[in-house]
């Protein structure tokens, strides 16, 4: 159970409130990384991770391309850039086309997280209006480590969670306050 | 279609490219080169990994198709308007009313900074007096961009969004002409253009200095010992008091030369240089 290295977070439309009751709920002392990559406007470049930090405890990042992640630290997919985790646990980032309408794409950084961190990788799709993140999620799975997904039921638009759950079998379907106390029980 | 490869098959495919091209691709972040190499697979009409190293192999890719399909395009006009507004409204100004100012772009693939440059130029009054140096990764590049580049319905909308976000002063519309739904960008304003062919930046020649040198988001696809080399050589290649533009979310501090800059605008990225 505490093997993991990284958590991940992928949501869309409907997950701006579920993201900030979850990292509202995290100690300043949680030891994992967590990353999100949420859908946002390509075009406004700052606001976001102000807004969410409001309620956080941990400092909350938009990662430059090639910073190394640390422990301790949300990381927020910044606006109008895909963003990967490289072999050697550095940030990159790149200004290819839109995956699924998206950049940042969901299923991209899944893919390279999924692939850098193997079975020490919990992934979590929350409430969305596309599939991006399904194909993602499935790459946790392919890979090895933890897959959950917000209950479609609890959901705001239960597009992207649906979707997820009809690319893999996905470990856990967790309510909000059980990804939470999930999240808890990691650190 | 091939929709993945291992770090094996990257391997294989980076040592076909450099014994039968001479590139070396060894120190290109994984990810980017990886996708890339996934789309050349499919774009080339190849079943597996092994047999697009065969190809190339066979050189049944020429080293131009390779690098053009390789090659990133940037996918907007006016990407961070904001940006454009400042080099426009300050930057281009102060640089451009010396005589002989020339501004080096050395990565141009589809054409979109290019053209978003010269709009710049040609808005803050200074087409004729500013000599633009592109240089373009491969021939195809270099044709493309020559007459007009080829763009599709989803670039040019976001294109006029964010033209209009960047304030421009007329319509974007009247800097393109439309065939077939694909916008071509007026030739003129390349009047005071030179395009030329350098696939690889560390080999490029530069016999007089900048005042500014935009390159932006490419940096993204290099490892830390590429990239340092990479900067070095936009940090020589800058006059003292000359600008380095990169991308937003770029950063230099993993470079040693670094410290011949100082940063005059920190949300757009743009340097300057303090020393030689």
């Amino acid at each position: 159970m505490n093997d993991y290295k990284a958590i991940m977070i992928g949501g869309s439309a409907g997950s701006f409130q579920v993201v900030t009751r979850i990292i509202a709920a995290l100690p300043a002392n949680y030891p994992l990384p967590i990353l999100m990559c949420l859908h946002r406007l390509k075009h406004i470049r700052s606001g976001f991770v102000e807004a969410l930090s409001i309620k956080s405890k941990l400092p909350i990042i938009e990662p430059h391309d090639k910073e190394p992640l640390k422990a301790g630290r949300i990381y927020l997919a910044p606006a109008n850039y895909h963003m990967y985790i490289e072999l050697g646990n550095r940030f990159s980032l790149s200004t290819e086309d839109v995956v699924n309408h998206s950049r940042p794409s969901i299923d991209l950084s899944f893919f390279s997280a999924s692939y850098n961190f193997k079975r020490k990788l919990v992934g979590i799709i929350l409430s969305g209006a596309n599939k991006d993140g399904a194909l993602g999620l499935k790459s946790v799975t392919d890979n090895g480590g933890l897959t959950i997904v917000q209950d479609p039921k609890e959901c705001q638009v239960p597009t992207m969670t649906t979707a997820s759950m009809n690319a893999t079998k996905v470990d856990y379907v967790f309510s909000t306050k059980q990804i939470i106390d999930f999240l808890l029980k990691l650190a | 279609m091939v929709d993945n490869i291992g770090i094996v098959d990257t391997r294989n495919i980076i040592s076909a490219v450099t014994d039968t091209y001479g590139i070396d691709l060894s120190d290109y972040t994984f990810t980017i080169l990886k996708r890339r190499l996934i789309h050349a697979i499919n774009t080339f009409g190849s079943h597996s990994a092994d047999d697009f190293a065969d190809k190339i192999r066979k050189k049944a890719i020429t080293a131009d198709d390779f690098i053009y399909t390789v090659s990133l395009e940037v996918t907007e006009f006016f990407r961070d308007p904001s940006l454009w507004r400042e080099l426009r409204d300050r930057y281009i100004p102060e640089i451009c009313r010396a005589t002989d100012s020339r501004i080096w772009l050395p990565c141009v693939t589809s054409g979109d900074e290019l053209f978003s440059l010269a709009i710049v130029l040609n808005e803050a009054g200074f087409q004729g007096k500013t000599k633009i140096d592109a240089f373009c990764p491969s021939h195809k590049h270099v044709e493309l961009v020559k007459k007009g580049g080829n763009y599709d319905q989803k670039k040019i909308e976001v294109s006029e969004a964010n033209y209009t976000r960047y304030v421009g002063k007329t319509q974007f519309a009247s800097y393109y002409t439309l065939n077939d739904n694909r916008a071509e960008m007026k030739p003129s304003l390349l009047n005071n253009v030179s395009i030329d062919v350098q696939s690889d930046i560390l080999n490029a020649t530069v016999t007089k200095k900048y005042k500014m040198v935009i390159y932006r988001n490419k940096l993204l696809q290099f490892n830390i010992p590429l990239y340092d080399k990479v900067i070095r050589k936009l940090v020589d290649s800058l006059e003292i008091g000359g600008y380095l533009v990169i991308g937003n979310m770029e950063t230099l501090e993993y470079s040693e030369a670094s410290k011949k800059l100082q940063i005059v605008n920190a949300n757009e990225k743009i340097y300057k240089k303090r020393v030689d």
